[in-house]
């Protein structure tokens, strides 16, 4: 039995090279274990979280679309119910917009959006696999992260991105989706994930994800810098975090509609 | 100089067919780089004004090449089992590579807004099929509620239904037709239709029609030119010559063109045949006129030598007047129009070459006992037709005045009916109405809004300009106005969503499907907007600044008189509707750009034709060296076309695009026949010296060599008539009408104007 198992352990050695080295310690994290792990490091980072998110909306010529917006959120249970809140300070004729998603990992998100011009809340219901976030390349559940469960998740290797080992990991949706496949290269230390890539139905990449600035922050590691990139159209999104704060305490009657008409100046600022 | 030439290629036939056949395998060899152009823009020049602006239009909306399936259930389209169908077809096309999956519009892939209960929802119109009477009854309610989508993606009477299928590039158009033609197939029942439509699967069955004109067409009219021949001489072996100069000239023109990195255009596809015809003109004088003197003479090369000696300026002039007025065509303002012509001309004068060197060349060859024989027989034989032409000379002859009396009145005649001429085109219609391309075209017109793009394009002076309410307001007016013309299908515009949205917003209540007056509100709507679907979901409407605004017109006819009444008649809109301060609203478009390149066709056209109309009068005062001969070298030619012209108005068929080509071409081929008549009846008269006697002189083998040309050319055309391509056919037919007209106004008018003018004409000059 033993020695069949040094085989094996030796064959795959030799089939994989010797330029990989492979931790037994690690290898015991399935597939799924390391996705469930990146969500938690990703999207559910502190207790609460604020950010002053800028977003650069670019199209294929090179012409700009700016947001400016300060992203409140609260989460409930550790890859559960989350609330966001967003107040936009930018484009100008969209100042004082303010938007609130309450996050179900189960059903849809229920989003209420406060349209100034008229003083109106309206519920929105849309669907958050497909529908752009503010106008961006990234959608809702980009934002706001994808049940683990959804798909079927196979570690293809582990690989260095750049200076980092990854896990690379392929996720197949288990319902039809927008993209046919999406392969993640996850920092094997803190579960961030580095890359994205997206198939779309026609089996090409179409879009990719990159995290390009990582901070410390209060000793919670965050991507400061990311872009969302669609391949066939040319068009992308940056996304920058500034002034990223986790932990305020902040309070659960902030994520109400009496909120949305009335934004909270010392949260937003 | 010419004779010398003559005297070298026949002491040297071989050497000359041999150098002649190494420069064709060297023109031959450019053939594999041909490059076929179906595309309509390129009618106009690159940088035109209104294409620049097109392609503009065409980047800074994201605009691509769109094939659009239409499917037809003459029952209905709602029920479970049909939408089924439709969803996987869709599903199954948006697997296709190539694509834009992201902008296929379709009652699977595309989104409803909607209100209700209070929340506005965002979703397709069917993300699942529905399963029963009261889903179905929903997805009835969402379609006809939502008028950005009605006679788009559903037709009103639920009979049909369509995907928009845009693509990444035209040149795969082919390959995802037939893709989708396959899934189509297999996934439909068979009593459901589908069609597709669509500019590149046009252009694209346009291109393999050419292919098939020139490998099919072009050598069965070289077949039935050969049979002409053939009737003609009635000996195999007077057909080389001329089959050969006809080739090489093909070949050469074609091989230079190619080889000078020209693409094949519906205009240049055309060239063999046009070339084939007129080459082998020269070719029948010489034989003809060998064949008369060969018996008398018995040997080849004097008998040669004494028949080129006649011909060698006939045979300049009738070769560069026809150049000159295919070389008019170079005064057009459209690239392939001036291609053609002037390869076409190339075309002539090379054969002019041929028929100067190897024409006699092979002449020479030709076995001189066979010869003898088949001269002897052929002697001492009155057919027919020489009979027939005889009388022909006579009438002519006899009945001067009113021959002359109505001419006149023919003229006049033709004149009336040219002021009844319609111009118009649709290149559609270059299809004939039985095939598939027209079939669809009729029935997604018949059940949609429209498939003739055009574009009406609104341009502020600043950013945001696009969402003053009362710009705004003004595209809403526009597109009202627009509406209300009976050839327009539907507009789209950010107006519909900006409506859309307030209407949603305010749980659909009718008041506010309108357009908000303040820019905040608008502003607000569409970032809603653009928070429900893709980032570039608005790109083919607004661009990224808000700067510019686009309004789709769909119209259901594609003739350039409806593009004219539509943008005259918005044109009437904004002068009784000012436009807002600092907007230019401008129109653009396929449907457009045909009517462009249309306009300036018809006066480029008439340009050329009056050209070459004074350079072929100005070549022919030199010919004759009289004022007066170069007039009435041009009245037989004058009146065939202003009577053919005059025909076209009177039978109400439009002036098109094949139409218009005809002209430039009938003044240079239709001048030959009253060069040939003149130049031989100068020549005759000088040796007769009397009008009657050279008249019946020239009713016998002069008039032969005329009328054998005559045939040659009004039938060597009418092959284009089996064409499935209607600019071939519509080219085929009235060319052989022009050449028919001035054959018979050569030989009826011009002995006519002899016996009255004659001596006048030629007093002091023999």
């Amino acid at each position: 039995m033993k020695a069949i198992k040094i085989l094996l352990v030796l064959s795959l050695f030799l089939s994989t090279g010797f330029n990989q080295k492979l931790s037994f310690a690690q290898n015991e994290l399935s597939a799924v274990d390391i996705i469930a792990k990146s969500r938690l490091a990703f999207y559910y980072a502190g207790d609460d979280m604020r950010a002053r998110v800028l977003m650069e909306i670019i199209n294929k010529d090179g012409q700009k679309r700016l947001r400016e917006l300060t992203m409140l959120r609260k989460n409930y249970e550790e890859g559960g119910n989350q609330k966001y809140f967003m107040y936009f300070h930018k484009p100008v004729d969209v100042k004082d917009t303010t938007f609130m998603v309450y996050k179900y990992p189960d059903k849809d998100d229920d989003r209420w959006l406060f349209i100034p011009a008229i003083n109106l809340v309206k519920q929105i219901a849309a669907n958050d696999k497909y529908s752009s976030f503010v106008g961006s390349d990234f959608t809702y559940e980009d934002v706001s992260g994808r049940k683990p469960e959804e798909d079927s998740h196979t570690l293809l290797r582990k690989e260095k991105l750049g200076e980092k080992s990854c896990f690379v990991i392929e996720s197949i949706p288990e319902e039809p989706s927008e993209y046919i496949k999406r392969i993640s290269w996850i920092d094997e230390t803190n579960f961030l994930p580095l890359k994205e890539e997206f198939y779309d139905k026609q089996n090409e990449l179409y879009r990719k994800f990159e995290a390009q600035e990582l901070k410390d922050i209060n000793g919670i590691l965050t991507i400061t810098k990311r872009v969302m990139k669609n391949i066939k159209t040319g068009h992308h999104t940056k996304v920058t975090l500034q002034e990223v704060e986790y932990n305020l305490g902040m309070e659960d009657n902030m994520f109400s509609e009496r909120y949305l008409r009335r934004p909270p100046l010392e949260w937003i600022r | 100089m010419l004779r010398k030439l003559t005297e070298i290629v026949t002491r040297f036939p071989k050497s000359t067919i041999a150098i002649f056949l190494i420069i064709t395998i060297f023109f031959a060899m450019q053939f594999p780089k041909m490059k076929i152009d179906t595309d309509p823009e390129n009618m106009l020049e690159q940088t035109q004004a209104d294409r620049v602006f097109y392609d503009k239009v065409k980047k800074e909306f994201g605009i691509n090449d769109l094939l659009v399936v239409g499917i037809v259930d003459e029952e209905v389209i709602f029920n479970s089992d049909t939408l089924a169908r439709i969803a996987r077809i869709t599903d199954e096309i948006l697997r296709i590579k190539g694509v834009i999956i992201e902008d296929v519009v379709s009652l699977h892939t595309s989104d409803n807004v909607t209100s209700e209960g209070g929340t506005l929802v965002v979703k397709r119109f069917m993300e699942n099929i529905p399963q029963d009477r009261a889903q179905i009854e929903k997805l009835k309610k969402d379609l006809y509620a939502n008028p950005f989508y009605v006679d788009k993606i559903i037709s009103k009477d639920g009979k049909a239904a369509s995907i928009y299928i845009p693509i990444e590039k035209k040149d795969q158009s082919f390959r995802i037709s037939k893709e989708i033609e396959k899934i189509l197939k297999t996934e439909l029942a068979p009593n459901q239709k589908y069609y597709i439509a669509g500019l590149p699967i046009a252009e694209d069955t346009f291109g393999h029609e050419m292919f098939v004109q020139m490998g099919i067409t072009a050598p069965m009219a070289g077949f039935f030119i050969m049979l002409l021949l053939f009737l003609i001489f009635r000996k195999p072996i007077a057909l080389i010559p001329p089959m050969l100069d006809a080739m090489l000239s093909v070949i050469w023109t074609m091989g230079l063109l190619i080889g000078m990195g020209f693409t094949v255009h519906i205009m240049s596809s055309m060239i063999p045949i046009f070339l084939m015809p007129i080459a082998l003109l020269d070719d029948i004088h010489i034989l003809s006129g060998f064949f008369d003197r060969y018996p008398a003479i018995k040997d080849k090369r004097k008998a040669l030598i004494a028949t080129m000696k006649d011909l060698y300026r006939p045979m300049f002039f009738t070769s560069i007047t026809s150049a000159v007025g295919f070389g008019s065509l170079a005064l057009a303002p459209i690239p392939p129009v001036r291609v053609f012509g002037l390869f076409v001309a190339f075309g002539i004068m090379a054969a002019w070459l041929f028929t100067n060197t190897i024409v006699p060349a092979i002449i020479m060859l030709m076995d001189s006992k066979k010869l003898d024989a088949f001269l002897e027989k052929r002697q001492g034989r009155i057919s027919f037709a020489d009979k027939m032409l005889k009388a022909l000379g006579n009438f002519s002859f006899n009945k001067a005045k009113i021959i002359l009396v109505a001419s006149v009145l023919l003229l006049l005649t033709g004149v009336i009916g040219i002021y009844q001429i319609r111009i118009n085109d649709n290149p559609v219609k270059w299809f004939k109405p039985t095939h598939k391309i027209r079939i669809a075209d009729d029935v997604m017109n018949k059940f949609f809004g429209g498939t003739y793009m055009a574009y009406l394009m609104i341009e502020g002076d600043k950013e945001d300009t696009i969402k003053r309410p009362e710009v705004m307001s003004y595209i809403d007016g526009l597109q009202n106005h627009l509406e209300s013309l009976k050839i327009v299908g539907k507009t789209s515009s950010v107006a519909d969503i900006v409506k859309r949205i307030n209407y949603v917003l305010h749980d659909e209540d009718k008041a506010f499907d309108v357009v908000p007056q303040s820019q905040s509100e608008i502003g607000q709507y569409l970032f809603l907007f653009s928070m429900t679907g893709d980032p570039d979901d608005l790109d083919n409407f607004l661009d990224y600044n808000s700067q510019k605004a686009n309004i789709w017109v769909q119209m259901k006819g594609g003739e350039n008189i409806q593009m004219r009444d539509v943008e005259k008649s918005t044109t009437d809109f904004m002068r009784d509707n000012p436009v807002p301060k600092d907007i230019t609203i401008r129109w653009s478009g396929l449907t457009y750009i045909n009517m462009i390149w249309q306009n300036l066709m018809v006066w480029g056209m008439l340009k050329a034709v009056l050209g070459s109309f004074w350079i072929v009068f100005f070549l022919m005062v030199i010919e004759f060296r009289s004022l007066r001969m170069g007039f009435i070298s041009m009245l037989p030619l004058t009146i065939a076309i202003v009577s053919s012209y005059g025909f076209v108005g009177f039978a109400g068929k439009d002036y098109d695009m094949p139409i218009a080509v005809c002209s430039a071409l009938a003044l240079g081929m239709a001048i030959d026949f009253a060069i040939h008549y003149l130049q031989r009846f100068k020549a005759v008269y000088r040796e007769l010296k009397d009008i009657e006697a050279a008249n019946t002189f020239m009713a016998g083998e002069p008039y032969r060599a005329i009328m054998g040309n005559a045939i040659v050319i009004s039938l060597g055309f009418l092959p284009l008539i089996t064409s499935t391509l209607t600019p071939y056919v519509t080219v085929g037919t009235f060319f052989a009408l022009l050449m028919v007209f001035s054959t018979l106004a050569t030989l009826i008018l011009l002995p006519a104007i002899m016996r009255l003018l004659g001596k006048s004409l030629f007093r002091g000059r023999i």
